[in-house]
């Protein structure tokens, strides 16, 4: 069979993009850190509009729509990265210099530059959970907008299908492009896919909820920049102070580094865009470990959900760091105390790699509502160990481990010794559902939690809904691929304040309108093995009062109570339904 | 004069959405104290006469003989200051006050301009700002800037109509109004008043003890769980550079890459007008949260205080919101204080987070039978110009004003038609 160029080999199924690194503050020998990121390949239109994302250059402060990015066709199978820097016999600095400062004020290298990360991680969450994920809207195509307005914000919109990049004057007086930053296109990106793959993280929860998109979006944003040979070598570059291929084994140790690469590198990044971005690689760096961060009465400054998730982001590069050491102590010297730069730049972007696929994996294994940092925790390390069982060669899960209770982050309260999910023992039905359906059909799995629901223990006076039905796909050390089943369930179970103590042992906050309806929720990831047995049901119980008296808590000290409930929404297709009939049935 | 007043006449007058009291306190022997809370406004129903802010300055002129003792400025908002603008020819509103040669001006502590960034020197050196807590003067420079981002979020153009309305009365409402503020500074002797402080008052008015509830200072801000901006003059700095790429008239606005233009206003590609409008209307919406942020910040910083002659005890809280009120209402000894408030100025216009359920459960003297003790309650408002319906914030909220009739004796400037433009409360010692 020929193809669409009439050939019958395989088309391409990934080009090179060229893009910023970092953000234009940080530069590199020099010149602004640019980086070629790999990302599908596919005919886009103008924009670049793409299967996945539509980059839409319009600015909503002067109403001008900027022209868009056209690609050419390639007929030989290639495709053209029209901003990559063309070498033409003997290029001078200046030259190159010249193609840098241009590249900068062209918008149209703006709308690829953010068309590329937003597809890079989008592809990094599709390698990582093994299937396509969906935006957190109905719809395929997300609206890319890198000059949305002027303001110092960037944003992922549920509602507008959207992710909006404004730009602002910073404090020399030149302009600041949030659609530059690579960290935080990843960031809105980021949000934008864990809408997709856990919509109920966006409900008011416990502090850890609130957190975590922000901690989730910050831990994949800089992971996915550390996962890049090019920054990693300017880290290094900061440690080292030169250009050398070979790199003194004194710079390898675990301060050194953390100096260096991490907080080096954080330093550099632009001042202005932590109005934008926050500041949680700095802050989250300079953490020290060995304190009770998590408790709200000790570091009462941890209940903030921005600094709360820089616990996150402060466990995961600490880990990153540990195994990174970990990998480079059995690389042996070239010379006497040398090694290797580029082996040395390669493990570390290896391991941010690798910790980028774990931490998105493990958002399968995670409860669907009011999640908590130790719930992920174990996830991570559940996850981790049904890849790779055995944890000897690097000890990833054992330096996870280590670094997250090192800033107060304990694994969950149901777990085995090692931190990992309990496995579902139950005794279950199978036989009144079937396994195909199972697979993909929300109705099936609904079936078989029905017929279950004493074993699963599911209170049924509460509204139950199959959120999602997904099929996973990971590709196990032994080579042979491993297939599993994730539902989602959720449930809600509505109560006035006044039935709270009575039905669910909870004591009301205080001074609320005892009529008030509250909602209480509930819900569960089901995991399924290969066979189509539950391997794991990752719950958080809507009897649960521990759990539920800290979420009400948390809710009332925020001032959650204090507003009026959302307001009725106006009316809708339904009421218009009801019109209708009505006046049918008045003749 | 007698030691303390026997009675306080208030008059409340109807200045549209604004502010504007007069408290005579009347001795023994005619002889009266008169304290001017807030001259503002920001706008009037139709058919009120141009000149109803001079009509109200000459009618406080009249009613204070030619004399005040004290002016009371909650905050800058514009309507609850833009009274005291003077014109050069001499003939505006402020002038007519300044001639009334007030003896004292109270006005927040975050208008003292010894405060400002310029004239303290490096931060932490000054012992007022040590006292009020770290970040005081980045937060006077906050609020400068917060004028300036109103002042040319008024300037915004292509915002859908709805927010266009409310962006453009919320940014009027906070523009700077630097002849107000420089009357208001120049015109007698200032005392610049924080929650706990001494509000001067009690020298001009014998007989009659005033508590400053608030604004409280940042250092007691921090006291309380409330979070707050870590560098609020570099959030509203870049605020200011944000909009005023935008702001300034067609002319002057930023095209960012005029090289790239494909299309301007109205006539953009087919594939494109889908995101076109929800981008229109995603940057109202965030135009309007600024704005809306800004407009609560300074109300935060309006005065509250508590008049009180025997047991009697008037309530004047400005515009203050629940962040401004958090303060207070955590201190024992307040809490005690107001639960025998006998007339309550309703608190920004009302609107519902202005006053606070915890407060308005203190207050013993509401009642929904009509007796003398009752709570009185005074609201200086007009509807349709602040919030929606919709979404709960319409100013004055229809379930305060419900509660407000049901438990106090209510009056509102609403009720004032035709020529009245005032109402008088007498309250007995």
């Amino acid at each position: 069979m020929r193809n669409i160029r009439g050939t019958r080999h395989s088309l391409a199924n990934s080009r090179t993009l060229t893009a910023i690194a970092q953000d234009p503050s940080v530069k590199f020998r020099g010149q602004v850190l640019t980086t070629e990121l790999t990302v599908p390949a596919e005919e886009l239109l103008a924009g670049p509009c793409g299967y996945r994302v539509n980059v839409i250059d319009y600015d909503a402060s002067t109403d001008t729509l900027y022209k868009p990015m056209i690609y050419g066709r390639s007929l030989d199978g290639k495709y053209e990265d029209p901003f990559a820097f063309k070498q033409s016999g003997r290029s001078s600095v200046k030259a190159r210099r010249l193609h840098h400062q241009r590249r900068l004020e062209d918008p149209r290298f703006h709308a690829q530059n953010v068309y590329a990360i937003v597809m890079r991680t989008l592809a990094q969450f599709e390698f990582a959970l093994g299937r396509r994920c969906a935006w957190g809207f109905d719809g395929h195509q997300i609206h890319i907008v890198p000059h949305a307005f002027a303001d110092a914000n960037a944003f992922y919109s549920r509602d507008d299908r959207a992710i909006f990049f404004g730009y602002f004057m910073g404090s020399n007086g030149k302009l600041v492009f949030t659609c530059l930053s690579h960290d935080v296109v990843a960031h809105e990106t980021t949000h934008a896919l864990l809408d997709g793959l856990r919509k109920r993280y966006m409900e008011r929860s416990t502090p850890d909820q609130a957190a975590f998109h922000e901690g989730f979006a910050d831990v994949v944003a800089v992971l996915s920049m550390f996962s890049l040979p090019d920054v990693v070598d300017a880290g290094l570059d900061l440690a080292s102070g030169g250009r050398s291929n070979l790199i003194s084994s004194k710079l390898l140790e675990r301060d050194v580094l953390k100096r260096s690469v991490l907080f080096g590198l954080a330093e550099q990044m632009g001042r202005e865009l932590a109005v934008v971005r926050g500041d949680a690689l700095r802050r989250s760096v300079s953490l020290l470990p060995g304190k009770p961060y998590m408790s709200t009465l000790l570091y009462p400054e941890f209940g903030e959900p921005h600094r709360r998730g820089e616990l996150l982001v402060a466990a995961v590069l600490n880990a990153a760091l540990d195994i990174w050491l970990a990998r480079l102590a059995k690389i042996g010297p070239v010379t006497a105390g040398k090694k290797d730069r580029s082996i040395v730049r390669d493990e570390g972007a290896r391991v941010a790699g690798h910790l980028l696929t774990m931490a998105i994996r493990a958002l399968d294994y995670c409860p669907p509502t009011d999640l908590t940092f130790s719930d992920y925790l174990s996830a991570l390390l559940t996850i981790d160990r049904e890849v790779v069982p055995g944890d000897y060669q690097y000890g990833y899960r054992k330096w996870l481990l280590k670094n997250f209770n090192d800033y107060g982050i304990r694994q969950a309260g149901e777990t085995d010794v090692d931190g990992t999910w309990k496995r579902c023992d139950q005794e279950l039905i199978y036989s009144r559902s079937h396994y195909d359906s199972m697979l993909h059909e929300p109705q099936e799995v609904f079936r078989f939690i029905w017929e279950n629901r004493n074993a699963l223990k599911i209170d049924t006076d509460s509204y139950i809904e199959v959120d999602s039905v997904r099929p996973s796909v990971r590709v196990g050390p032994d080579g042979f691929v491993l297939h599993e089943t994730v539902a989602e369930y959720i449930q809600i179970l509505t109560l006035q304040a006044n039935e709270l103590k009575k039905r669910l042992g909870i004591i009301p906050p205080k001074g609320i309108d005892p009529t008030r309806r509250i909602r209480i929720f509930g819900g569960g990831a089901l995991i399924f093995d290969e066979y189509g047995q539950l391997k794991y049901q990752i719950a958080n119980r809507i009897e649960n009062t521990k759990h539920q008296q800290a979420r009400l808590d948390y809710l009332g000290e925020s001032g959650f109570f204090d507003e009026p409930p959302p307001p009725t929404s106006p009316p809708g297709p339904q009421s218009q339904l009801a019109q209708l009939h009505r006046m049918r049935l008045m003749g | 004069m007698a030691k303390e007043p026997t009675s306080a006449t208030i008059r409340t007058y109807h200045v549209g959405f604004g502010d504007c009291f007069l408290i005579s306190f009347e001795y023994s022997r005619k002889s009266e104290r008169h304290v001017l809370v807030d001259f503002g406004s920001t706008g009037f129903p139709k058919g009120v006469p141009k000149s109803r802010m001079m009509d109200i300055a000459k009618n406080i002129k009249q009613r204070t003989g030619g004399k005040l003792h004290a002016v009371v400025a909650t905050h800058r908002h514009r309507d609850h200051i833009s009274g005291f603008a003077t014109e050069k020819a001499g003939k505006g509103t402020g002038d007519v006050i300044k001639s009334l040669k007030p003896d004292l001006i109270v006005q927040p502590w975050t208008e003292d301009p010894k405060l400002g960034p310029e004239a303290t020197g490096p931060s932490g050196s000054n012992a007022k700002i040590k006292k009020f807590g770290a970040g005081t003067s980045q937060q006077i420079a906050a609020l400068s800037l917060m004028h300036e981002v109103a002042d040319q979020s008024l300037a915004a153009r292509n915002l859908p109509k709805d927010l266009k309305h409310e962006v453009g009365f919320l940014g009027e409402s906070n523009i700077a109004n630097p002849s107000a503020v420089k009357n208001l500074m120049k015109m007698a002797k200032n005392s610049y008043v924080y929650c706990g402080s001494k509000s001067g008052l009690e020298k001009v008015l014998p007989g009659v003890k005033v508590e400053v509830l608030g604004p409280p200072t940042l250092r007691q801000t921090d006291t309380i769980k409330k979070q707050r901006l870590r560098d609020p003059d570099e959030f509203w700095h870049f605020q200011v550079g944000a909009t005023a790429l935008a702001a300034g008239g067609d002319k002057k606005r930023t095209i960012l890459f005029p090289r790239y233009v494909e299309s301007r206003s109205y006539s953009h590609r087919i594939n494109a007008r889908w995101l076109v409008h929800h981008a229109r209307t995603v940057r109202g919406e965030q135009l309007l949260q600024i704005v809306r942020t800004l407009d609560q910040e300074m109300n935060n910083t309006s005065v509250i205080l508590l008049f009180q002659v025997g047991k009697k005890k008037l309530l004047f809280p400005g515009d203050a919101q629940n962040e401004n009120w958090q303060y207070a209402l955590g201190q024992k000894r307040y809490q005690s204080v107001l639960t025998g408030v006998n007339l309550y100025k309703v608190g920004h216009h009302g609107s519902l987070n202005a006053t606070p359920k915890s407060l308005w459960k203190l207050f013993k003297n509401k009642s929904e039978r009509k007796t003398a003790k009752r709570l009185l309650s005074l609201m200086s408002t007009m509807e349709g110009k602040h919030g929606s319906v919709y979404s709960h914030t319409e100013v004055p909220r229809a379930k305060l004003v419900r509660e407000l009739h049901r438990k106090s004796d209510l009056f509102t400037t609403q009720q004032l038609k035709g020529k009245d433009f005032f109402h008088d409360t007498v309250v007995k010692f």
